[in-house]
């Protein structure tokens, strides 16, 4: 198992302590009636294995990328735990991700899991080049050999599908299209276990799209990395996905092969977003 | 009662003991930046009060003191502050770096290699080693508890790429005692690898950000480089110091109108030189 998530939750706002029981899927709603905290994730469980590709499915403000910030370090959950990668404490026992000293915290972030951002700003530092961003992952996974630097950057450069000639030029430089591979390169030349993708080709051309699609495709299946693809696209989560959850209200409503998902939904609310989507 | 006489080293007792205090801590933590409440000062800010308030803390009855600016104990900077800093405390003035116990400095460290009894206070306009690639002071502190500078190999990498080698002339960051990563002020390049197991105690002082920082004696100092690549000093050639003939030292370039001339930085480093050279002669 290399991601397992145990009733995470996260609540914005101060919690009266009953808002998990008193939101989410039956309750319509995520805002909770008694104290107005707002259940972004409400104890979501979940398994993610080596290679598995999942997707997140649901209505904007359904929780999707909080999710991910959670699983990522980015946000910390308000309660359950989150195990990645069998890490275990001088015990022997798991040991969550928000328990991780300090210094591993940044150890998994830099080495073991990446994120790709809908908004490249996000993703991107705007004030490197292209060739530093992807470098800037490479130092944090600890290499401090400019050959070895230069050279991986220039490969996932390659890998992209980018001349090697413009590897130092901004970010600005480059298209909506261009700067979300720059991120793909960036996210890989760790060699994560885990990539994250937040809405990764929102707002792009279609056609732009379906090759940014292809292309994360296709290193998954060379590399061989876990995924987990937030999309509102289900053709986007069709074309990525084995396996697909359906959020509501910041709950997981349903689990299971997207195929299935796709033809035969069984949640209500999943049935009404196949059959208005696809 | 009151008197008219200027308290020893012109603060009051509680003012150089929150100093000193501020100073212990760096210490104690080396290269790590620590906030004191920085004073008003006869000098305005920006010329040297930081260091001038670290001096002043410390400098004893017994202390004999040399300041220079730009390896200089001449110029009008370094004049003025040696003259406020005696007349506020009546200590001996020397130019002999030898000689000296307490040496104030702006963007040198002396030619002559200092001792364990010798403390230099350096004066520092810009205490943070990060804003050059991180202007949030938040995510500036987060990232050296986690002493995480990829973003300062990165700009280190770009420089590589672009110009074959960092392109930072002054100000080069160094990791202290294997940790945290510091500015050590706008010293050359030249000046970096005399920080590494220096003997004496070296204290930083920003007046206008009001921070001290300090390497003890004895510390690993190395400047930020990557594995494969070699850390290049500033390199003059064939040329030498047109006064003393030194070629072992860092030169000044001086541009007249009949060209450039070269001369050693460190004036008492060529004073002596010179003196040495004639009595050989
Ligand atoms: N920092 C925050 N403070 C307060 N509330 C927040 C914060 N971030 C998110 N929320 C709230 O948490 C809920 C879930 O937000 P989240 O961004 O995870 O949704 P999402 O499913 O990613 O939506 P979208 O599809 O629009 O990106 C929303 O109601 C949102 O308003
Ligand atoms: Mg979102
Ligand atoms: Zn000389």
């Amino acid at each position: 198992m290399l991601l397992e998530l145990d009733d995470v939750s996260k609540v914005y706002g101060v919690s009266c302590g009953n808002c998990l029981e008193l939101t989410g899927d039956s309750s319509e709603c995520a805002i909770c009636p008694e104290c107005n905290a707002v259940v972004a994730v409400n104890r979501v469980n979940l398994s993610v294995e080596e290679n598995e590709i999942v997707g997140v499915v649901g209505e904007s403000g359904s929780g999707k990328s909080t999710l991910l910030q959670m699983i990522y370090q980015d946000q910390k959950a308000t309660s359950g735990e989150i195990y990645f990668n069998g890490l275990k404490d001088s015990n022997g026992n798991k040991l969550s991700l928000f328990n991780l000293p300090s210094g591993k915290t940044s150890w998994v972030r830099n080495h073991e899991m990446s994120m790709i951002y809908q908004n490249p700003h996000l993703g991107l530092n705007f004030n490197f080049s292209a060739g530093g961003n992807i470098a800037e992952k490479i130092i944090g996974s600890g290499e401090k050999r400019y050959q070895i630097i230069r050279d991986r950057a220039l490969h996932f450069f390659g890998k992209i599908e980018m001349p090697t000639s413009r590897i130092d030029d901004y970010p600005e430089a480059f298209s909506g299209g261009q700067q979300q591979r720059i991120q793909i390169a960036k996210a890989l030349s760790s060699s994560p276990r885990l990539l994250l993708l937040d809405e990764p080709t929102t707002g792009l051309d279609v056609s732009v799209q379906a090759k940014i699609l292809d292309l994360i495709k296709a290193l998954q299946y060379e590399m061989g990395f876990s995924m987990i693809v937030v999309s509102h696209d289900l053709g986007v989560i069709n074309h990525l996905t084995d396996l697909t959850l359906v959020m509501k209200n910041g709950c997981l409503v349903e689990y299971g092969l997207t195929d299935q998902i796709l033809e035969d939904p069984q949640h209500p609310y999943t049935q009404l977003l196949v059959s208005s989507k696809l | 009662m009151t008197t008219n006489k200027v308290t020893f080293g012109f603060f009051d007792e509680d003012a150089k003991k929150e100093i000193r205090r501020a100073s212990l801590k760096a210490v104690a933590l080396p290269g790590y930046i620590v906030p004191f409440a920085s004073r008003e000062m006869p000098i305005a800010r920006g010329w040297g009060t930081g260091g001038l308030q670290v001096t002043l803390s410390l400098i004893t009855e017994e202390d004999t003191l040399k300041v220079i600016d730009q390896g200089c104990d001449g110029s009008v900077n370094a004049v003025n502050i040696r003259e406020f800093i005696v007349s506020v405390t009546g200590v001996k003035q020397t130019m002999a770096t030898p000689e000296a116990t307490v040496i104030q400095t702006r963007h040198r460290v002396p030619e002559y290699p200092l001792t364990s009894n010798q403390i230099l206070v350096y004066q520092v306009p810009i205490p943070e080693v990060l804003t050059i690639v991180e202007p949030d002071t938040a995510k500036q502190k987060e990232m050296h508890a986690s002493v995480d500078y990829s973003k300062l190999w990165v700009l280190l990498y770009e420089d590589t790429s672009q110009f074959g080698d960092s392109r930072i002339s002054s100000r080069y960051p160094v990791r202290v005692n294997d940790h945290f990563v510091m500015d050590p002020s706008p010293i050359p390049k030249y000046d970096i690898p005399k920080l590494n197991n220096n003997p004496s105690l070296q204290l930083f002082g920003a007046g206008r950000e009001k921070r001290i920082y300090a390497i003890p004696p004895y510390t690993k100092v190395e400047p930020l480089k990557f594995t494969d690549r070699e850390f290049i000093i500033e390199d003059f050639g064939d040329k030498c110091c047109e006064r003393c003939g030194a070629t072992d030292v860092y030169l000044d370039e001086v541009h007249q109108e009949d060209g450039v001339h070269f001369f050693c930085s460190d004036t008492y480093h060529c004073d002596t030189n010179k003196n040495e050279v004639e009595d050989a002669a």
